[in-house]
């Protein structure tokens, strides 16, 4: 009986999500304590830092974006929490404690019971997210299997709910294989697969790149809508600045493997403090009446990383001496901090 | 999938047509006289009157295309002509022996199997650790020693030193296993680096990360993930190196005195038996064509995309 279990669940995932809401000023779902992350070298002199001393935190309910270019290390940072870092990269440095657990100090067994139940990830990659010569609906069967005991009927059922509720016609894409669909589906069945289980965290790592306009805009606003029914956090990783100002609470801003500014969104976007920030800003296309006859740029190419002090000195109009040091997190207003030596001559700009 | 059975029994025909004509002209154009062998001239008399009649009771005196055409009349019916040696039908003669054959063969898949497919996987999983040392030695090994000397070698050790295993005779368990083994190892090697490949190929995949994060257990992920992927190339080089095995059974046929299709082969060879031979490649060709059919049909049920991509509908 598909109706009363529907109603199971709503009931379920409305009770939850009143739980989670209620905590959203309290205890933070994700918290990343100085973590650095490194490429194993051949002693730990060599190590090469790829993620530097990151420090952030996600509370239920929240909307957390992580904006940066590509090769900032927005993406280590995600596989990091899944604890599915390639052999060669490791956690060198500090914690990330998710619900009061310390995940680098989990062994690979208990981790894989957090992996898509507690943490559920949503990939930029929608073709490569499932298993091609696999039907959908036997690996979201796979999936719910690998967490809980349920019967297979059940684990149907549940399955065919949750594809109804990211709005794809259900049956179908119970029975087919991926590549039979589009990318809007696929990102939609993996946004099923990710809410099935009514994770915590959900880390969508830019999850509509690989998709047209139209499709990432119902996405994006599909999972807004699921999540403050369900009332879990999301860390959205993304570089499109545009998603990440209009959909999340607070945002992140990394450069070089550093953040170099973090704050309420709202902030960030009225009162940036970091060069990088304001340049990136100014770097959007505005619709106006008027057709702008150049775009703002920023100097220097994409991935030129300072090796030493500021990760992005070398590309910054406002570069001194004092940004071979590295620089501290400041505290600027409400919980909006950068990491810049040179904030007093930019207020004057 | 009934459309890629049709095209390929077409091309089986096409295929047996070829080596027909090329096993006839070959054995019409090789050195020796099969009449000479009937009649055993190195040790009798042969008068030219005997030979002659024997030469048109066998047809030799027509014109090389009739000889074909009656040939090959006869293969419709299944009749491949009577061997000169023991005056029996030749199909007859080959299904006595062709249990043989497939028991060895078997065998020695079984061996293939039981050895590439662990030693694949660990090769896979800890690459560049002992299990891989090993597989990288086997796979050497297996590929520059001759099956014949391997199986000398187990004869050696395993019969005559250790005495733990019989090196002749057929039919039981025992005498199945040196047998087997000689002449699987090789194979067995080879496909263990193609699995290990194949599943390196198919780790590195991002579905099999999307499986990991969303919490799949890890031997779940080899067995119904990774490895399904990862057969693809193994299947295919299975097909191709189907003659292959076929020819090494020859070998260790002869090595182990099995009185398999091999061994009946060889002996067709060195007493010019035409039909014997004619049969014997044509069956070859017909089991690796067959063959051929199913690894290209278990593309289509390891692979769903492939079926799409062949027959066009989307």
């Amino acid at each position: 009986m598909p109706a009363v279990m529907d109603l199971k669940i709503q009931n379920l995932t409305n009770k939850d999500s009143q739980q989670k809401v209620s905590g959203l000023q309290s205890i933070p779902v994700l918290e990343i304590k100085d973590l650095s992350i490194s490429l194993r070298g051949a002693n730990r002199q060599e190590d090469h830092t790829l993620v530097k001393k990151l420090n952030f935190t996600i509370r239920p309910g929240e909307m957390l974006g992580l904006a940066g270019e590509s090769g900032s290390g927005k993406s280590l940072t995600a596989s990091a929490i899944l604890g599915l870092l390639p052999k060669s990269l490791h956690v060198s440095e500090g914690q990330i404690e998710f619900r009061g657990k310390n995940l680098t100090r989990l062994s690979e067994k208990e981790m894989r019971c957090i992996r898509g139940k507690e943490i559920a990830y949503l990939f930029q990659n929608y073709q490569g997210s499932f298993t091609p010569f696999i039907k959908i609906g036997k690996q979201l069967i796979e999936s719910l299997r690998s967490h809980e005991k349920i019967r297979k009927a059940d684990a149907r059922k549940k399955v065919l709910f949750w594809l109804e509720r990211v709005q794809v016609p259900a049956e179908r894409i119970f029975s087919s294989y991926p590549h039979q669909l589009s990318g809007g589906q696929l990102q939609r069945v993996s946004l099923a697969a990710a809410l099935m289980f009514n994770p915590s965290l959900i880390i969508a790592d830019e999850p509509t790149t690989a998709l047209d306009v139209l499709t990432s805009k119902k996405i994006l606003d599909l999972l807004a809508d699921l999540q403050k029914e369900v009332g879990c956090a999301i860390l959205l990783i993304s570089h499109d600045l545009k998603h990440l100002l209009k959909r999340a609470n607070s945002m992140a801003v990394m450069y070089g493997g550093q953040i170099i500014e973090k704050g309420l969104t709202e902030n960030i976007e009225t009162n940036p403090l970091h060069p990088y920030t304001k340049l990136l800003l100014r770097a959007r296309s505005v619709l106006t009446q008027t057709v702008p006859g150049k775009l703002a740029v920023i100097p220097g190419e994409p991935g030129l990383v300072a090796k030493q002090g500021c990760s992005f000195t070398l590309r910054c109009t406002k570069s001194s001496e004092k940004c071979s040091m590295v620089p501290e997190m400041q505290l600027a207003e409400d919980s909006h901090c950068t990491a810049c030596h040179n904030l007093e001559t930019e207020e004057g700009n | 999938m009934l459309g890629l059975v049709r095209k390929r029994l077409v091309q089986l025909v096409i295929v047996l047509f070829l080596l027909s004509i090329f096993t006839f002209s070959l054995m019409k154009l090789a050195p020796g006289d099969p009449v000479m062998a009937i009649l055993n001239a190195d040790e009798m008399m042969v008068t030219e009157a005997d030979q002659v009649k024997l030469r048109s009771e066998l047809g030799f005196n027509q014109p090389l295309y009739i000889q074909y055409g009656q040939w090959m009349l006869g293969l419709i019916k299944l009749d491949l002509g009577t061997s000169y040696m023991s005056g029996k039908p030749v199909w007859n003669e080959m299904m006595e022996r062709l249990p043989i054959t497939v028991q060895l063969t078997v065998g020695a898949l079984l061996v293939m199997v039981s050895i590439s497919v662990p030693l694949g996987i660990l090769s896979a999983r800890y690459p560049g650790k002992w299990p891989d040392q090993i597989s990288r030695i086997c796979a050497l090994i297996g590929a520059s020693v001759p099956s014949f000397w391997f199986g000398l070698m187990l004869i050696y050790f395993f019969a005559f030193k250790l005495q733990i295993l019989p090196s002749t005779g057929m039919g039981t368990f025992s005498q199945t296993i040196l047998p087997s083994f000689a002449l699987g190892f090789s194979l067995a090697a080879v496909y263990a680096r193609l699995l290990r490949a194949g599943l390196l190929g198919s780790f590195s995949e991002d579905y099999i990360q999307a499986a990991r994060a969303r919490g799949v257990k890890e031997w779940r992920i080899l067995w119904f993930h990774a490895f399904r992927a990862a057969l693809l190339p193994v299947i295919t080089v299975f097909g191709l190196s189907m003659g292959s095995l076929l020819g090494g059974a020859v070998v260790i046929e002869i090595l182990f005195s099995w009185p398999g299709l091999g061994s009946m082969a060889v002996d067709a060879i060195f007493s010019r038996d035409y039909p014997v031979i004619q049969g014997y490649v044509l069956l070859t060709g017909v089991f690796v064509v067959v063959m051929n059919l199913f690894v290209d049909l278990s593309y289509y049920l390891l692979d769903p995309r492939i079926k799409q991509g062949k027959e066009g509908t989307a």
